[in-house]
């Protein structure tokens, strides 16, 4: 465990200096925006609950069905990048460390920028509820069931994209796919058929599923989501750990 | 019995039904300082690939420190420190953070940073963003995070590369110091000879895949050498008086051709001539190169 830790310290240097973590604060700024400009009172709900209904799903529509998604892919491939044109493949698989420790750590640091900007968007409903007066009346407890859910949602895209980032050393083929797979979105999150079985689709279920209390229309049960997150999270990561120990550099 | 740092035994590697590396048996001596030869594409890389485990043999076994490379891979990479084709590097990162995110996984001592900086002259330019830097510049870095693990093994993958002549002869220098200073044995591969030439104790020729020679330096020496040339008054008569000698002779205008002719029968036919009243103008041992021995070799596989 000790090298795994080193390769994650490693990775966050190597990160840390090329800003592509600014991306992170990308999307709680702009829900912060959108949750700003919402005017509850003028569509004429007036309790609490529904108050914090409406921005929790308008916030977390834009930020879960588009930006999230794409951000595991950017994240995914930047973190091969800088292997890929430098040559650094070699150098680290030269240095005692195992091709399984690595691809976790890369995994790793994909996963802990995705937290910080689930956190962030966090403070972003905190702020836009403060603004419009009822940030004391928050359901804690459902908020951060939610963003803590969109974020394991996140987990398989990003296995699955690290694994596309890995075998092509081109940056923008692995976005553009990523991309492709997540404008349909839109369409899917609608889809009672497709819906809870499209891993792009399942951030957004799960954070709206938090958002909208009651099962509302797209409200899915939190166990179908699990189910569709773990199972394909599973599939992914193995196919990529599979990948990445018999290439050859 | 000798200590083998690297044994390998019948190393292949096969891509699409063709050999790169065909049954290859290296063996070097620990502290020595191995020159591994051979033209572009002969196969230099794909050995040295295999000897890090980054790629695996189609056939054959790799043992380094004694210890086979596809079980105890992990321990046998801590001691190893290895420059592999081109350097690798973050464009975007300092040198020092370059070394910084090699020295984090190593666990190294955050000292030996500036040691390494400073072995390969890169000390004043450590805090500029590696994507400014020249090749040359690059290719030190490349060697600094190879020293950085303090390794008892370096593989240096055409180490010089882009580098002007004064940096040549410095790494080259740096190169020589290492078995002696710190006990490091290693291995240098080259498409030139005369790279090599002045700091390997043994060396190995690769071609098309194939180890065609395998010996020290010395031995090398001895294979180029060459004929002595006498020039003579009077060729014709002196001709004759070598042949009684028993001697292999030939005349090439006013001067006589002896091909590997030891040092008494020269004496003797050079006694002789005097004796005979020849004039001898010149006694000249005309050597081949090593560097011509060495096309020959690359060029036909064999020695003559």
């Amino acid at each position: 465990m000790a090298t795994f830790f080193r390769l994650v310290a490693a990775e966050r240097l190597k990160l840390s200096k090329s800003y592509i973590w600014v991306l992170a604060l990308l999307s709680p700024l702009l829900s912060l925006a959108i949750g700003i400009l919402l005017s509850p009172d003028s569509i004429g709900v007036s309790s609490v609950q529904e108050k914090y209904m409406l921005l929790a799903s308008s916030m977390a529509s834009f930020h879960a069905m588009l930006f999230l998604p794409i951000l595991t892919g950017i994240l995914s491939a930047f973190v091969c990048r800088y292997e890929h044109v430098g040559g650094g493949w070699k150098q680290l698989l030269t240095l005692p460390v195992s091709r399984n420790h690595l691809y976790f750590a890369k995994f790793s640091i994909v996963a802990a920028v995705l937290a910080l900007s689930q956190l962030l968007f966090l403070a972003a409903v905190y702020a836009a509820a403060a603004y419009h007066g009822f940030a004391s009346d928050l359901p804690w407890s459902t908020l951060l069931t939610g963003v803590g859910s969109g974020w394991l949602a996140c987990l398989p895209l990003a296995a699955l994209q690290l694994l596309v980032s890995v075998s092509w050393s081109s940056f923008a083929a692995p976005l553009v796919i990523n991309v492709m797979l997540t404008i349909p979105n839109m369409l899917i999150v609608n889809s009672e058929h497709i819906g809870p079985f499209y891993p792009w689709a399942q951030p957004m279920l799960a954070m709206l599923s938090f958002s909208v209390q009651d099962s509302g229309a797209f409200a899915l049960p939190l166990e179908n989501i699990l189910i569709t997150v773990l199972g394909s999270f599973a599939l992914f990561l193995a196919a990529g750990l599979l990948y990445f120990n018999r290439k050859e550099i | 019995m000798k200590e083998w740092i690297i044994e390998t035994k019948g190393l292949s590697k096969r891509y699409k039904g063709r050999y790169a590396v065909s049954n290859l048996n290296l063996k070097i001596e620990k502290g020595d300082i191995y020159g591994f030869l051979g033209p572009n594409g002969a196969g230099k890389t794909t050995t040295i690939r295999m000897l890090l485990g980054l790629i695996k043999p189609s056939n054959g076994s790799v043992h380094i420190f004694g210890q086979p490379l596809n079980k105890d891979k992990l321990s046998i990479l801590r001691r190893i420190g290895s420059l592999v084709e081109y350097p690798s590097y973050y464009g975007h990162l300092s040198a020092t953070d370059n070394l910084e995110a090699i020295r984090r996984i190593l666990g190294a001592p955050v000292a030996r940073i500036a040691e390494v900086l400073d072995i390969v002259g890169l000390s004043k330019e450590a805090r500029r963003p590696v994507k400014g830097f020249s090749l040359g510049m690059k290719q030190r870095l490349g060697i600094a995070s190879a020293l950085l693990g303090n390794p008892e093994l370096l593989l240096l993958d055409e180490p010089t590369n882009g580098l002007d002549p004064s940096g040549i002869l410095e790494i080259r220098e740096l190169i020589k110091q290492m078995p002696k200073q710190h006990g490091i044995t290693v291995l240098i591969s080259s498409h030139l000879l005369s790279e090599v030439e002045l700091t390997a104790g043994t060396v190995g020729i690769i071609r098309q895949g194939e180890l065609v020679f395998q010996d020290t330096i010395a031995h090398l020496h001895q294979q180029a050498q060459g004929s002595m040339s006498l020039v003579v008054s009077e060729p014709e008569q002196a001709l004759a008086i070598l042949r009684s000698h028993g001697a292999q002779a030939a005349q090439s205008g006013s001067a006589l051709l002896l091909e590997n002719t030891g040092d008494h029968t020269i004496a003797r036919i050079v006694k002789s001539l005097v004796e005979h009243n020849h004039a001898i103008y010149r006694v000249e041992e005309k050597r081949k190169s090593l560097e011509e021995l060495f096309l020959q070799i690359v060029g036909e596989g064999k020695l003559s």
